[in-house]
């Protein structure tokens, strides 16, 4: 978290902090519990084989969460996520860094867009997106 | 019929279906527990869901469910016993779009959030096949499916929409 972002401080082009995530195996089994998904290539290695998997893989939906808290952390409590859009491209493997990374790419009547990547420890890009956001504007100050 | 002997990997009872629900609508309480513990396990601790005040002084009413949240809500649990070798449950009130396909994978999500989602609000969902489309890809022709879920609270007002994509080749 890192406070409140105004409209007025964005700038077109301006990279985001990148956020990185490194989900344990018990992140993963909790995120299972916690979305209501058994699906076995998310907790049973063995299984995971079978579907020709090396590994568990991270679940897309929890990539997508992680995705949307990268930019609800940006934007700061007061601002809105209007839009989040991402492709699942690539699997992610969990004890591996996942960086999330995003620049802006239009800024116009208080609403700012956003261009986002995931990608893992090899640079690979697993997840690319986009996000729209509102945010408000300092007080006092008229656009 | 000629419909057999029809190229492609999308049956003409598959295109039929565009535009139709594909089950009944699903409803869902958010409740604080259950929207907490999601929010932990994103390890998202954003304190707009777990802190009221900080909730309000950020303009909501109380405190607001993660936005991905919705999709999970929703999910109707089935019996142990029809779990499918996966882990997933055999499909129970969904109907399956049937294409000439061996394999689908899930390609991803685009979501309309239109109004806050709180804690203590009922949320339905309905879920459409928005489209179908054959397309041509560097390792051969894929269908791209499209699902509309749209998600309506207690009072009737639209909360979010969310399209997600499927590649089967």
């Amino acid at each position: 978290m890192s406070g409140q972002r105004y409209f007025e401080d964005v700038q077109v082009g301006e990279e985001l902090p990148p956020m990185v995530k490194n989900a344990s195996r018990a992140q993963l089994f909790l995120y299972s519990a916690a979305s209501s998904n058994p699906h076995r290539i998310h907790y049973d290695r063995e299984y995971a084989a079978v579907e020709g998997h090396p590994d568990v893989l991270v679940h897309g939906p929890l990539q997508g969460a992680w995705l949307s808290q990268f930019v609800t952390d940006w934007m700061g409590p007061a601002g809105r996520l209007l839009n989040l859009t991402w492709q699942n491209r690539a699997r992610a493997f969990p004890e591996r860094d996942l960086t999330f990374r995003g620049r802006v790419t239009a800024a116009a009547d208080g609403v700012v867009e956003l261009e986002l990547r995931e990608e893992d420890d090899t640079g690979q890009v697993c997840m690319p997106g986009t996000a729209r956001v509102a945010l408000p504007r300092r007080k006092g100050v008229e656009a | 019929m000629a419909v057999e002997d029809a190229p492609g990997l999308i049956p003409p009872e598959a295109m039929a279906m565009v535009g139709e629900p594909l089950g009944d609508p699903v409803s869902g309480e958010i409740t604080r527990k259950e929207a907490q513990r999601y929010a932990k396990a994103v390890d998202d601790l954003n304190p707009i869901y777990f802190d009221e005040a900080a909730a309000q002084a950020a303009g909501y009413r109380t405190l607001v469910a993660p936005p991905t949240f919705l999709a999970h809500v929703v999910v109707q649990h089935g019996n142990v016993a029809d779990l499918r070798i996966d882990g997933i449950y055999r499909s129970g009130n969904r109907r399956g779009v049937n294409l000439r396909a061996k394999r689908v994978m899930f390609g991803g999500e685009e979501w309309d959030f239109l109004l806050p989602v709180y804690v203590g609000d009922t949320v339905t969902a309905q879920t459409r096949l928005h489209s179908l489309e054959e397309k041509d890809g560097a390792s051969g022709p894929f269908a791209l499916m499209t699902t509309e879920t749209t998600y309506t609270n207690q009072a009737g007002q639209v909360v979010a929409r969310a399209r997600g994509r499927s590649i089967a080749r």
